[in-house]
Parts: structure tokens; sequence; C-alpha cells
């Protein structure tokens, strides 16, 4: 492309694949578009923390592990671990991450009623919920955790 | 409660009651130079958790308009330490009057540094070697960016001090208790120089976000627009909460002062690449 | 017969921040912060100006862009369905 003239603004392997379609006056060629992002929505809500002007509090998520080390294992102490198939094997753990992000209310529940996490056992419920009583502040998920502490207000 | 302290840092008024004189004596010790408010946004109360464990093996458990029923309650010893953690609570749940950030700053000439990561990426220690070398403190747990103006605005808490950043201040630092086998190891806190709390209703311009990890080959990094907004919604703890407002002053933040990722090996490599990216501005 | 048309919510009611590949949206009514990546911003955009329906839009979207042959109506409904469950585009 070194050598494409300035007064031209398509790349030339460009302009002799396509007929005028582009017209002159665009400021940039007609790019690729593409309509199905692969395995993934193209729109996603951010979540960080509770939205406590709504009435039902609880919606908020908490990620197992957070983004950025997503993919590792869990262990039963709720540190991460590379991935074991001990886990499955025993069901003692390094167990595998949760299929999605929990809720508040889901959190909730399983700390103070004893219920397990969706999709978890005992002992993987286990896991989580010590992981996620490590998060610190600035970790995705903090605040929705402080937030199901705090249920009022 | 028997024995009580009303302090204020920047534009937040804290008053902390106690079962024991002892944790109140620390923060009078601690906060010696700090202004005490008739007034109070927050409280925060130091209670024993039964009866018989206001002497006997004394425990403290931190209640307040926000606490956590599932933490475990601290020593006695440990009470300057429950008091701190208490106040850092109520803020980050209750805060609305400014976008919060889990972050430092620091100051030069009214220009600031937004330092921020999670505990342990270095910042509060990086905020303390700065302020040793005419930077200005405005705080080491949350940055206070005013939705209206940008501008953030200093809450200059006495710095916590973990373990291996313990080597760090200076001799001639106003210090709380050394604590030891808390649940964050050996902590010790630290006074903010006079110069920070005199100076502490005077906010800065942020110029520079920095996302430090400590314990790295020195590296920076530029960080997409995409990556520094939902690192910077991350970070804050009434994002949310702020609404429209939150949105806005998150997203002006971002467009209006660049951003980097600092990875780094020690405090004074930190502090040489911080110096480096701001004489470059 | 066509299908239902499609328009952007309302422009009061959103806040667009382009980011890079993605775009921020604030959602007023819900008060929630969108991620939007590739097609959703430029969807929007295109809704934005008048209602219309998926084969109109994929036509729309053929002429400014270059599409895969491949993909067609059924990733476009998965996309509008994702923007209409936030609340950023309705149907009519």
């Amino acid at each position: 492309m070194d050598d494409m003239p300035i007064d031209q603004d398509q790349p030339p392997e460009e302009a002799a694949a396509k007929p005028a379609s582009v017209t002159p006056s665009s400021a940039t060629s007609r790019r690729t578009l593409m309509l199905g992002a692969v395995g993934a929505s193209a729109v996603v809500a951010i979540r960080p923390a509770l939205a406590q002007t709504t009435g039902s509090v609880q919606n908020c998520q908490i990620p197992v592990p957070e983004p950025g080390n997503s993919g590792k294992y869990i262990a039963s102490d709720g540190s991460l671990a590379p991935p074991s198939l001990l886990g499955p094997i025993t069901g003692l753990g390094p167990f595998p991450p949760p299929a999605r992000p929990f809720t508040g209310e889901e959190v909730y529940r399983a700390m103070f009623q004893g219920s397990n996490l969706p999709g978890a056992t005992a002992n993987s419920t286990k896991a989580y919920l010590a992981y996620i009583k490590k998060l610190k502040m600035g970790q995705s998920g903090y605040t929705c955790f402080l937030s199901v502490q705090n249920p009022r207000n | 409660m028997r024995h009580r302290i009303s302090l204020r840092v920047g534009p937040v008024g804290f008053r902390i009651g106690s079962d024991w004189r002892a944790p109140i004596a620390a923060l009078d010790a601690l906060y010696r130079d700090y202004p005490r408010p008739d007034f109070a946004d927050y409280t925060v109360r130091l209670e024993a958790t039964s009866f018989w464990r206001r002497w006997l093996r004394p425990s403290v458990q931190t209640l307040g308009d926000y606490h956590l029923p599932d933490s475990a309650p601290l020593p006695l010893a440990q009470g300057l330490l429950a008091a701190e953690m208490g106040m850092n609570l109520q803020v980050a749940l209750g805060h609305r009057r400014h976008l919060l950030l889990h972050a430092a700053v620091v100051a030069r000439d009214d220009r600031a540094v937004l330092l921020s990561g999670v505990s342990g990426a270095g910042k509060s220690t990086l905020a303390l070697m700065l302020s040793r070398r005419g930077w200005r403190f405005l705080g080491d747990e949350f940055a206070l960016i005013d939705p209206v103006s940008g501008l953030a605005y200093p809450f200059p808490r006495p710095i916590s001090l973990k373990n291996e950043s313990l080597g760090v201040i200076p001799p001639d630092s106003l210090t709380g208790p050394h604590l030891t086998g808390t649940p964050k190891g050996e902590v010790r806190h630290v006074a903010p120089d006079s110069a920070a709390i005199a100076a502490m209703d005077v906010p800065a311009r942020p110029v520079l976000v920095i996302f430090p990890r400590f314990g790295q080959p020195l590296a920076l990094h530029g960080m997409a627009p995409t990556e520094t907004f939902v690192r910077l919604t991350q970070a804050s703890t009434n994002y949310v909460a702020l609404g429209e407002a939150g949105f806005r002053a998150l997203t002006r933040l971002r467009s209006d002062v660049p951003a980097v990722a600092l990875d780094y090996p020690d405090g004074e490599s930190g502090v040489a690449a911080v110096e480096s990216i701001w004489s470059q501005l | 017969m066509p299908g239902p048309r499609y328009r952007a919510a309302d422009a009061a009611l959103l806040i667009v921040e382009p980011l890079d590949i993605f775009t921020a949206v604030f959602h007023r009514p819900s008060g929630t912060t969108h991620l939007l990546n590739e097609p959703a911003p430029q969807i929007l955009e295109m809704l934005a100006d008048a209602p219309l329906d998926a084969a109109a839009l994929l036509d729309r979207l053929s002429r400014q862009y270059q599409l895969d042959e491949a993909e067609g109506a059924d990733m476009l409904y998965a996309r509008l369905d994702e923007l209409e469950a936030a609340g950023l585009v309705d149907r009519l």
C-alpha cells in the first residue's frame, strides 16, 4: 500500500474488486461488518454494582472468577488454580468455573440460607463462596458482594 | 456510646463511637492535625461482640449504617484497624456526592495522577513514596471525582501499609501502632504530612490515570478506551448508584484523561516511571 | 408481507459514547450501561432515522457495509432481539 496515490482513498485491490457502490464523496471505503458476534452477544450490560434505586436489589452480578482470570479453576479455599481433572473426579476441587456469573440474590441465598449456588454441589458452592469472600475493592463483583451483605438501603 | 470522636477528611465527616477508650485514643493521636467537625456524614461503632467480651479477650465488631455481618470480629488491639475498615465501608457503600474510584491520588501544581488498582497493586506505597518527593497526597483509598467539574477532591486518610511495604515508612512519620496478626497481615497506618492535611479542601484536575501492577518487569502499556472504561467501572463502588451522573463523569474522565498500565518491579522503579511519564505529558 | 418495523429508542432516553470497537450506551430509564460491539452500534444508528423492518435494515446495511454473504436475516434478528431486550430498540 506504500504506492497508493494520494487522491485515492481505497486500497488498489479493493477498488478493482468492487464496482462503484462506494460514492466518491464517502470518506472511507465500504468496510466489512460482521452481523454475528462469534459466540457472544453484541450487547452486554455492565453490572459492576448494585442498582440501589430499583425495588429488586439483587440483580447485580459476581463473575467467578473475574474476567481477567477466566478459565482458571477454583480451589476449595477459594484461591485460583490451574485446570485439573482431579476436581471433577474427586468432587473436592479444584472446581471448574461456573458457566455464568452469579447474581447477588443467588449468592445471598447460598451464604445466608444455605442453598447451593445454581449448577453447583455443596462442595463447589463452598469453593465459589470462598473465592467471592476474598474479592477486593477494584475487582469485578466486589461491590455487588458488599451490597449482598447490606441488603437494606 | 461511652467513647467517641468526630473527624473530618476532605468533604466527609465521620463519628466513631466505641465501647473502649483505646481505639478512640489511637484515632485521636493519628488524626492529631485533622479538623474535628460538628457534623458527621457517617457513623462507625466499635462494639463488644457480647457482654463478657467487653472485658475478657475483648473482641470488636464494627457496625454502622453499613456493616459486614459475615466478617470476623477483631481483637481490641486492632481497634484502630477496625475503625479504619469501618470508615472505608461507610464511604464505599454510602457516598453519593462524588464518583468514587478505588485509587490513590497524588498531585503536582493541582494536576492529579490517579493510581487505580486492587489492594496489593502497590498504589498506597507509591503514593507515600511520591508524597515524600514533592507530590501532594490526596488519598490512597478513594479518589473522589466531582460529577459536575470532573475535579478530584482530596480524601487524605492515613495510609495503610502492609507487610513488605512497612519498610518504606519514613522515620519522622506520625504513625499508628504496629499491628500484627491482622486479616491483612502486619499493618501500620501513617498520617499524611501536614501540607496534605492543610490542603484537604483543595481539589486537583486529573491529568493521568495509571493502573499499576507491582512485582513485574518494568513495562508500560497504553490502554484502549474500552478497557479503560471497563476497568474504571470496576474500580468504582458507586458508579451504578450515581446513574446518569456516574456515566457522564466516568466517560468524561475516560475521554479527557490518558490512561496507561504500568508494570513495575519495586517501589523505586515505580516512582521513577511515574515521574518519567509525568514529564512527558 | 413485511415483518415488524424496528426503531431506535428515543434519542432523549439514551446517552451514546463511542469508545473504540465498542460503544457505551447509557439507557436512562433503567440506569443500565451497555457495551455494544459491532454490528449493534451501526444498527442503532441506522434505526435512529426512521423505522425499518428487518429486510429493509439488512438492505441498508449491505449498501453501507460489506456484509458476509453467509450471514443473513437470522443473525440480524438475533442482534435486534438483544437490542430490544436492552430497551435500546423498540418494535413497532
